[in-house]
């Protein structure tokens, strides 16, 4: 990993220097909220601090877009023609993506990466580079620190390609990739070796976040995923916490690690196309069959479906990383409330009435 | 990178109307790029789509050994189906595949095969009924029940008499309810059990057919001692994608459309859902 030293009067030219380049993707304000949105000059300072000012969405769309066209057709037989649409020209850059967003894009990597490669999928993620800022500061419901989502990605990590930390009046900028490189290397004038004793405290940093993260709703992750690994949930408890899900699909949709998707068909006049959009678990026809059989028609077991996904060893194992980041987000989507921290709340109470055998 | 998403086209060059609903359709690719034909093994499916209609799975049902044109048998049950239904010879499908993990062939040599199959549960095991039957020698005794609600539902009905009349082969059929025509047995396909005197002894049992058969044809085998390592059936979802994506057809965190269809009994069992 290199470093380098970054003063924060210098930031908004560096960012201009990659709109010549990229298409450059930061949080932005629009109205009371915060998106991730191309952007043609630098963005505001602040929502580039070290204060977690988490965007409502994560980039996930930027890789996985909400929907896409697969491929155009047109004609019959002999005449039959395919087109499929042009993935993006241009790089593309996720400024001021956090620590757990990033990891949510590492988990929607190892998965649309392994087995069959997903070629939508990667044409568009081999364009990104993603800098991400380190948190200083939790946000309302912020609990990456339980699911190794953050507040600071560690050397460890290499998921990212450059992770700003901010200092007082600067950053120290860790490098981590070719692609981060070269956006480095684009302005050799403001990038300088990090001064003595930077490295102490950025691990100061990084020790005094993760204490403000500390009081925040720390989840018991362990026996959740001891738990649900064995399948050792009693059936009434994913009952009654379905009870509570509104089939809205909304913590699906706001999760970073959410992949699943459904394919739909469009056609006028021997013309269409086949596309794919965002899918959810939690409704009841993800999973019905055409003679009306559904194999998940309970809400608990749809229910028990998500958290499996999420939580289970099984799928740690094959994915590298439990399915999910702690970014909170299904806390502020969710109108029933049952929402992570509350799910695992429950197993864990569960398990202290003795619930279980 | 390939798209694993884009259909490659086949031309319809035989269609059979098997029962009131359902037709086999012998394909063949119109690339001339694949003139060597569709390589697949026994079990495993393709996604088969009317363009601007939809896309669904399909169990490819006739021998890998000859894989200039295959087959697919098609129950019309929704837009799709109904929409194949509805193609003539010369007409163009695009298929992706073959995807899943298929039969296991080489692994069971040497034993006794028992097929069970209920209805349009039938095609997905011819693929490798008819392998099985082209290396006859390597296997023991090879038995098929099949069972279908009445006589009308019977599929493949000329292939039917051909294995009834085959010596090395043990074929008995049944049907839920006969009609004034039927005189053949009558019953659903375990009342065959006691009559096919089935032995569990170095067998491996092959099920396939709607979820309420399988349940009971599994029940009465472990009643009869086998185990559960070696009964072998197929799981169905929906699903979208073929390739493990998509998420529909995940069961715990094996796919169905990856890691499947074909799992034994005992792997069924480890599921964190009921399947059968």
């Amino acid at each position: 990993m290199e470093k380098y030293s970054l003063r924060k009067a210098d930031l908004n030219r560096w960012i201009d220097s990659m709109i010549d380049r990229c298409q450059v993707f930061v949080p932005s304000r629009i109205e009371e909220e915060i998106f991730f949105s191309p952007v043609d000059e630098a963005p505001e300072m602040d929502l580039l601090g070290g204060t977690a000012v988490l965007p409502y969405l994560p980039p996930k769309d930027i890789v996985f877009p909400q929907s896409e066209i697969l491929f155009s057709y047109s004609g019959k037989g002999e005449e039959t023609k395919v087109e499929v649409p042009e993935g993006p020209k241009r790089g593309l850059v996720i400024l001021g993506i956090r620590s757990c967003d990033t990891q949510g894009i590492f988990w929607l990597d190892q998965f649309f990466q392994e087995n069959f490669n997903d070629f939508y999928y990667s044409r568009r993620r081999n364009k990104v580079t993603l800098v991400t800022i380190a948190c200083n500061q939790p946000a309302k419901n912020c609990f990456c620190i339980c699911c190794q989502g953050g507040p600071f990605l560690g050397s460890e990590s290499q998921n990212f390609d450059i992770q700003l930390i901010s200092f007082q009046d600067g950053y120290l900028v860790e490098c981590n990739s070719t692609q981060g490189k070269e956006l480095i290397d684009m302005r050799p004038d403001i990038f300088f070796p990090p001064e003595a004793g930077m490295e102490e405290i950025r691990f100061h940093l990084e020790e005094e976040s993760q204490k403000k993260f500390l009081p925040a709703p720390t989840s018991y992750m362990s026996t959740a995923i001891r738990r649900i690994t064995s399948n050792g949930i009693p059936p009434e408890l994913w009952t009654e916490l379905g009870e509570r899900c509104f089939d809205d699909g909304g913590c699906s949709f706001v999760c970073p690690c959410c992949s699943c998707f459904g394919v739909g068909y469009l056609a006028n006049d021997g013309k269409g196309y086949h596309y794919r959009y965002w899918d959810s678990c939690g409704y009841a026809g993800f999973t019905r069959e055409v003679s009306g059989h559904n194999p998940r028609e309970e809400k608990g077991e749809r229910f028990k479906r998500r958290f499996f996904h999420k939580l289970s060893y099984q799928y740690l194992k094959k994915d590298g990383r439990i399915g999910c980041v702690g970014c909170g987000r299904c806390i502020t989507a969710c109108p029933g409330e049952v929402t992570m921290p509350l799910v695992v709340e429950r197993i864990r109470k569960a398990q202290e009435a003795k619930y279980f055998k | 990178m390939d798209n694993n998403y884009l259909p490659r086209f086949v031309r319809i060059v035989g269609i059979q109307t098997e029962t009131y609903d359902t037709k086999s359709f012998e394909l063949e690719f119109v690339e001339s790029s694949a003139k060597e034909g569709f390589r697949f093994r026994p079990g495993q499916f393709i996604e088969a789509a009317v363009l601007g209609v939809g896309e669904a799975p399909f169990g490819l049902a006739s021998n890998p050994n000859h894989p200039l044109t295959f087959r697919i048998t098609v129950r019309a049950v929704g837009s799709v189906t109904e929409a194949l239904h509805q193609l003539k010879i010369g007409e163009w499908v695009g298929i992706r595949g073959p995807f899943g993990n298929g039969f296991p062939f080489d692994e069971v040599k040497g034993k006794n095969i028992l097929f069970i199959g209920g209805g349009i549960g039938l095609p997905p095991l011819r693929s490798l009924i008819e392998p099985m039957l082209d290396a006859r020698s390597e296997f023991q005794d090879i038995q098929i029940l099949y069972g279908a609600r009445t006589p009308a539902d019977l599929v493949y009905k000329d292939r039917l008499l051909e294995w009834e009349k085959m010596k090395d082969l043990r074929f008995m059929m049944t049907v839920d309810v006969g009609d004034a025509t039927w005189v053949g047995e009558v019953g659903v396909v375990t009342t065959l059990f006691p009559k096919a005197e089935i032995k569990e002894e170095n067998t491996v049992v092959f099920v396939c057919g709607p979820p309420i058969m399988i349940q009971f044809v599994i029940q009465e085998l472990i009643h009869l001692g086998f185990s559960p390592g070696n009964i072998i059936s197929t799981l169905e979802r929906y699903m979208k994608c073929g390739i493990g994506k998509c998420g529909h057809c995940a069961i715990g965190h094996k796919y169905i459309c990856l890691d499947g269809p074909v799992f034994s009994y005992q792997e069924m069992m480890k599921l964190p859902e009921k399947v059968v």
